[in-house]
């Protein structure tokens, strides 16, 4: 395999699918990564050297990441790899990143649970966003909830946690499915009977990939109406509701750190920038910004070590702060993950998130709470100025509160 | 048993090993995991109190004063994780003298060390509560033995059956306001000694 030398670039793995199940969110990581790539290189790289992607399409197959993470840093001599949505996709990874001493960025929200010192978590854990949301959700639409989730760990795991703050609020779970990754049209209809049949308040939906769009399309077509009885996630986002369309999307809620409608300095430009480079800002989603902001750190902790050495880069990480599009983040040196920003957004009729709530300050990751705290003062919700963007306000917090 | 995942936060944990790197990369983790940890080294003459979980290293011997401080019994005991560094039958006999409820192999990694915390709990919850119930049962045999030995010597004397001979302890025992097991009790030393008199005469 013939590559430039190793010393006149950084190079860098991206380990993320542009075909398979997962490939829409999964795109829309990688241009958060290439976007990054590209503002740090136009800006004369880091230390003088410009910083060169590697990447390979895993094709949403979870093995894959594994071998492909294996021949990034066997045959690429990559040290440094950016990539996974899926936690079964991060499972077949850590062996390797462990075992090789590679320091491997994960931009996507999972169930916790996990530490690596070769990992920096990049998304949310359950206590940044699921207490939040079931607040919301208790507090606007009613306390009997129907849960459907994709079958793997993440939805199970997320569902727990939510069953558990649902009870604490005096409200009751009135039905749990779980769809293969692959569902079809069959075995949503399923849900959608079973829904009609238990009339829930809300539904608590984990289900990822190409299932997302099935199911929120099936469910509108079904005569179901989102603004009495909206499906809300921590995971559906820009894209997919880019997919579904605004007529079956409007109404449905998300929690997440970072919406493209929110106003501020930082996200301003990190749209215009994302525009320039790729066409449309439309299918930005918080993963992305994730992305965006790890790769980010990555490429200002390199400029401090000047080395790609995997604990001089940890040890600079770890406790780093950024003004990220969502708001200010921090790595939390005791646990390698994010502090970030909560906020809960509703979708509009013409598509877009419009953020309803959100936290006032970052939260603490905390990847080994068993149980959130229902009346945790920490999650007290702040009602956003209004539902409307103005022009972002002309304060020194501009950069950190939306419109 | 999910109470045993819920009540993981509140546990008190004390690592006994020499302050290194694999002792910094524990502690840590049973921080994040959200337990109240705590390391003291060298070995202390007793154990704090109110703990409730303590990881020891065991090596080729098990010195003297570690084996007085997890000397009391199983019921008064904190849970134990022994962590080692080889796998020779001198250090295995160390687990079994000290009666740990699981191990940890160094190296160390954070992955296991939740899981080993929650199946060295049940193991110890389990055992205290197998004892607690063999406790029960022990006293529960010896009250039947002790109030059948009673039964028979009434049956003997008044020449009444089993169940008359048992309404009569009982009734005994309620206007007495005490158990069927002290009047048997009662029963039989008076019984004891008045055999003992027809000897001596």
């Amino acid at each position: 395999m013939t590559r430039p030398t190793t010393d006149s670039v950084w190079r860098i793995g991206i380990l993320f699918s542009s075909t398979g199940t997962t490939s829409v969110i999964e795109k829309s990581q990688r241009n958060g990564v290439l976007l990054a790539i590209d503002e740090i290189n136009a800006a004369g790289g880091v230390n003088g050297r410009v910083i060169e992607p590697v990447s390979y399409d895993p094709g949403s197959v979870p093995k894959e990441y594994g071998r492909l993470a294996e021949r990034l840093i066997a045959e690429d001599q990559v040290s440094v790899i950016i990539g996974c949505y899926m936690s079964s996709a991060r499972k077949q990874v850590l062996p390797v990143i462990e075992r090789r001493n590679a320091l491997f960025f994960y931009p996507t929200l999972y169930e916790g649970f996990e530490y690596s010192p070769n990992v920096i978590y990049g998304g949310a854990t359950p206590n940044q966003n699921s207490v939040p949301l079931a607040l919301y959700l208790m507090e606007n639409y009613g306390k009997n909830f129907y849960f459907v989730g994709s079958d793997y760990i993440y939805p199970r795991e997320s569902n727990r946690v939510m069953r558990n703050i649902v009870r604490q609020g005096g409200g009751a779970v009135v039905g749990e499915r779980y769809l293969p990754i692959d569902a079809g049209a069959d075995d949503i209809q399923v849900v959608l009977d079973e829904i009609a049949a238990k009339q829930p308040d809300v539904i608590f939906s984990t289900v990822v990939g190409e299932g997302t769009v099935k199911l929120y399309r099936a469910y509108h077509a079904a005569g179901n109406d989102a603004r009495r009885v909206p499906i809300a996630s921590l995971t559906t986002n820009e894209a997919e509701i880019l997919e579904i369309g605004p007529e079956a999307a409007a109404g449905h809620i998300t929690a997440a750190p970072y919406f493209r409608t929110i106003r501020s300095v930082e996200n301003d430009r990190f749209l215009a920038s994302y525009t320039r480079l790729f066409g449309s800002s439309s299918a930005v989603t918080s993963c992305c910004e994730a992305a965006y902001f790890q790769t980010h750190m990555f490429a200002l902790a390199l400029g401090r070590t000047n080395s790609l050495d995997t604990g001089q880069l940890r040890e600079t990480l770890l406790g780093a702060t950024f003004e990220a599009p969502q708001g200010v983040v921090k790595i939390d040196p005791d646990n390698n993950h994010t502090y970030l920003q909560s906020r809960i957004a509703k979708v509009n009729d013409v598509g877009e998130f419009i953020v309803e709530r959100e936290l006032i300050r970052p939260i603490k990751p905390d990847p080994y709470l068993v149980n959130p705290d229902l009346n945790d003062r920490n999650f007290k919700l702040m009602v956003t100025a209004t539902s409307d963007y103005p022009q972002a306000p002309a304060s020194p917090l501009a950069g950190r509160r939306p419109g | 048993m999910t109470d045993l995942i819920n009540d993981l936060r509140s546990l008190n944990v004390l690592v006994l090993h020499r302050r290194d790197a694999d002792c910094d990369d524990l502690v840590q983790q049973i921080s994040r995991i959200g337990c109240n940890v705590e390391t003291v080294w060298p070995l202390p003459e007793t154990l704090p109190t109110n703990v409730d979980v303590v990881f020891v290293e065991i090596k080729e011997s098990v010195p003297p004063g570690m084996q007085r401080l997890f000397q009391d019994g199983a019921m008064t005991r904190p849970t134990l994780i022994g962590i080692i560094g080889y796998e020779n039958p001198s250090v295995l006999l160390g687990l079994l003298d000290l009666n740990v409820q699981t191990v940890l192999s160094k190296p160390l990694r954070a992955f296991g060390v939740m899981s080993s915390i929650l199946m060295a709990r049940r193991i110890w919850r389990q055992r205290r509560e197998d004892l607690t119930n063999l406790e029960k049962l022990r006293l529960k045999l010896e009250n039947i033995q002790i109030v059948t030995e009673a039964k028979f010597i009434l049956m003997r004397h008044h020449g009444i059956n089993e169940s008359e001979a048992y309404k009569v302890i009982r009734t005994h025992a309620m206007s007495r306001r005490t158990s069927t097991r002290e009047i048997a009790n009662a029963i039989i030393n008076a019984d004891g000694l008045l055999n003992n008199f027809q000897l001596k005469k």
